[in-house]
């Protein structure tokens, strides 16, 4: 019934909501930083729509980012600071290696599970594609892989940083939409790891096709030693992603406090280990700091653009005018996954999830899409972004850390992007993969 | 003194990120603790975690503008001479100055309206002023932070070098 009112109400979109789209587009073309370009644009809709008072903004800033699932964001992406620097990566590495060395293209596989690992510790995306790639990039040219198509894996393993949980992006959405952190990460775990596998699975066929890197032929014993050895010299790694898991998933801590928990965990062995020292701490910590700072402002001007658009009564507009298109659920899902994808690929996630979420929700509700599914969807969509350009995160930071062209990369990974395109449809049309592991009351 | 200065010039983003940072993570962890072992846990504990952290944001914030390293969507850069380029870095620093000065005097406002009614949270029962007051200190330090990239933009401009890019966030 409601719904029916709503799809009544025709709304006209005047100035008031285009100019501060163009001036939004129009700074981010300018390469002026995306915070202040949203900024421009929430306080210009807010001034010339009159709806709202520019007090808004003053308090959004505060009372935006005033909430305690956001805390997890720096302790997250702390862990994944000390997780590199304590040398704990290296042992994952060494585990995954010997876990995929029987088969062909093991150090590749390895890789991805890697960047797997780290996503199952570290909450963003970046840091997990620099620190794999610092690691494995190198050795993956001398397995034989071209130096794009290895920056291209890499980058593409990284993506899992926020689509396996913990991650930065799942707490966004949660915050947007009124959802626990927690249960979107148990919604999370299977398309995570679904994602992961496509990127495995990609691997595997690339290099079946091009012969890239040679290898595995080896017996069950000889591959069980290797592993055996590789896990008791590295064993200790995994007390982190275990802290994680468990105390996320069974209840017992909340994302916050697991990352609190594993940030002190990891420093304690680092610690232990010795390679970690009390010097490393303030530069450690600051970086981090500035990772925060970067995300941090992004999310709170967006809040206040998301508001305004809601009050000009956009997002019904949007649903009106989608729904008199067409109103066959499988088409408005493909709607929204080509609009996710073109945002991914233009945008950062922190503002698509902030400003998309309120708009897109609607038109899920709309076609009886459960709310958890359609943010697993989101995310995973916007997850492929960073991997196309013009604006793919991952394909900067291994660009920074090999000097290899952006182009060239986005090339190689096009393969990636279409796997990972399958396992998009699959949570968008399987409701399943997303809702099956939480309690039915969500369900 | 002016040494202080120059230290405070150049370390005081980095120092209250320190203490921040520090603090966070060590409230959060003794919680756990506590809670985990002891079956007690605080009413402030999540108060300073959330206040904490609301600082590290906005002190992040302004730090990140002193060494460049806000996101932005720089494939137009990458085509330009570095003249242009520092028009372009000196445009993005004036539009975030005048984002600034808004935020400042909005979130100023805030701060004297908590003053006036005279608010305290929830947990601690210590003013809010003392946690409101994170944003327009972030946002005018990050103003500071602004006006001396400006200098440093129009100096190197002046003399034909070429203009800071700033540190990559993750190199």
């Amino acid at each position: 019934m409601l719904w029916n009112t709503l799809q009544e109400q025709t709304v006209e979109l005047g100035w008031s909501f285009y100019i501060p789209v163009l001036l939004f587009v129009g700074l981010c073309a300018a390469a002026v930083p995306v915070w202040a370009a949203i900024g421009v644009a929430a306080i210009s809709m807010l001034v010339m729509s009159g709806d709202l008072p520019l007090s808004l903004v003053g308090e959004s800033l505060f009372d935006g980012i005033d909430a305690f699932a956001l805390t997890a964001v720096p302790l997250f992406i702390l862990t994944g600071d000390v997780l590199v620097r304590t040398g704990l990566s290296r042992k994952f590495l060494d585990v995954a290696e010997a876990l995929t060395c029987w088969a062909r293209g093991g150090f590749g596989s390895a890789t991805v599970l890697v960047c797997g690992m780290f996503s199952a510790i570290s909450g963003s995306d970046a840091a997990g594609a620099a620190a794999v790639g610092r690691m494995t990039i190198e050795r993956l040219v001398e397995s034989g892989y071209p130096r794009p198509y290895a920056c291209a894996l890499v980058a593409a393993g990284a993506c899992t940083g926020i689509l396996i949980p913990p991650s930065i992006a799942y707490i966004i959405i949660g915050l947007v939409l009124g959802i626990s952190a927690s249960t979107l990460f148990l919604a999370a775990l299977i398309p995570g790891i679904a994602i992961l596998t496509a990127i495995l699975v990609t691997n595997i066929v690339m290099n079946r096709i091009y012969a890239y890197e040679g290898g595995g032929l080896m017996s069950f014993g000889e591959w069980r030693g290797n592993l055996g050895a590789a896990l008791a010299r590295g064993w200790y790694a995994f007390i982190v992603p275990a802290i994680i898991f468990y105390g996320i998933f069974s209840g017992r801590l909340t994302p916050t406090e697991a990352g609190a928990t594993a940030v002190v965990v990891t420093i304690f062995i680092g610690l232990v280990l010795g390679t970690l020292r009390l010097s490393d701490f303030p530069s450690m910590l600051i970086s981090s700091a500035k990772v925060s700072g970067v995300i941090l402002p992004i999310i709170a001007f967006s809040l206040p653009l998301a508001q305004a658009l809601a009050i000009m009564g956009v997002p019904q507009g949007f649903v009106y005018s989608v729904t008199s298109l067409t109103d066959s659920p499988v088409l408005l899902i493909l709607l929204m996954i080509a609009i996710l994808i073109a945002a991914g690929c233009v945008m950062e996630t922190t503002p698509n999830i902030v400003i998309l979420a309120p708009i897109l929700k609607p038109l899920a509700d709309n076609i009886g899409m459960n709310e958890i599914q359609f943010s697993v969807m989101m995310i995973t969509a916007l997850g492929v972004g960073f991997i196309t350009p013009p604006l793919g995160l991952n394909l900067f930071v291994v660009s920074g850390i090999t000097g290899e062209s952006i182009m060239r990369i986005a090339g190689r990974a096009v393969p990636f992007v279409l796997f990972m395109l399958i396992v998009v449809l699959l949570i968008a049309y399987v409701p399943a993969l997303s809702t099956a592991l939480l309690p039915d009351i969500y369900k | 003194m002016l040494r202080t200065i120059r230290l405070l010039d150049e370390n005081a983003e980095r120092w209250a990120l320190l203490v921040f940072y520090v603090m966070l993570v060590v409230t959060m962890a003794i919680e756990v603790l506590r809670r985990e072992i002891f079956s007690y846990s605080s009413i402030w504990g999540e108060e300073i975690v959330r206040y904490s952290f609301i600082y590290l944001a906005w002190l992040g914030a302004a730090a990140a503008v002193k060494e460049r390293a806000h996101i932005r969507i720089d494939v137009v850069l990458h085509y330009l001479g570095p003249r242009a380029k520092a028009a372009f870095y000196i445009f993005g620093d004036l539009v975030m100055f005048g984002v600034a000065v808004i935020a400042l005097y909005w979130s100023l406002e805030t701060v004297l309206v908590s003053a006036k009614f005279g608010s305290v949270s929830h947990g601690l029962r210590v003013s809010m002023v003392w946690f409101l007051l994170a944003v327009p200190l972030g946002f005018g330090l990050m103003i500071l932070r602004l006006i001396q990239s400006f200098l440093r933009d129009l100096r190197s401009l002046r003399d034909g070098l070429p203009v800071y890019e700033g540190d990559r966030l993750f190199d």
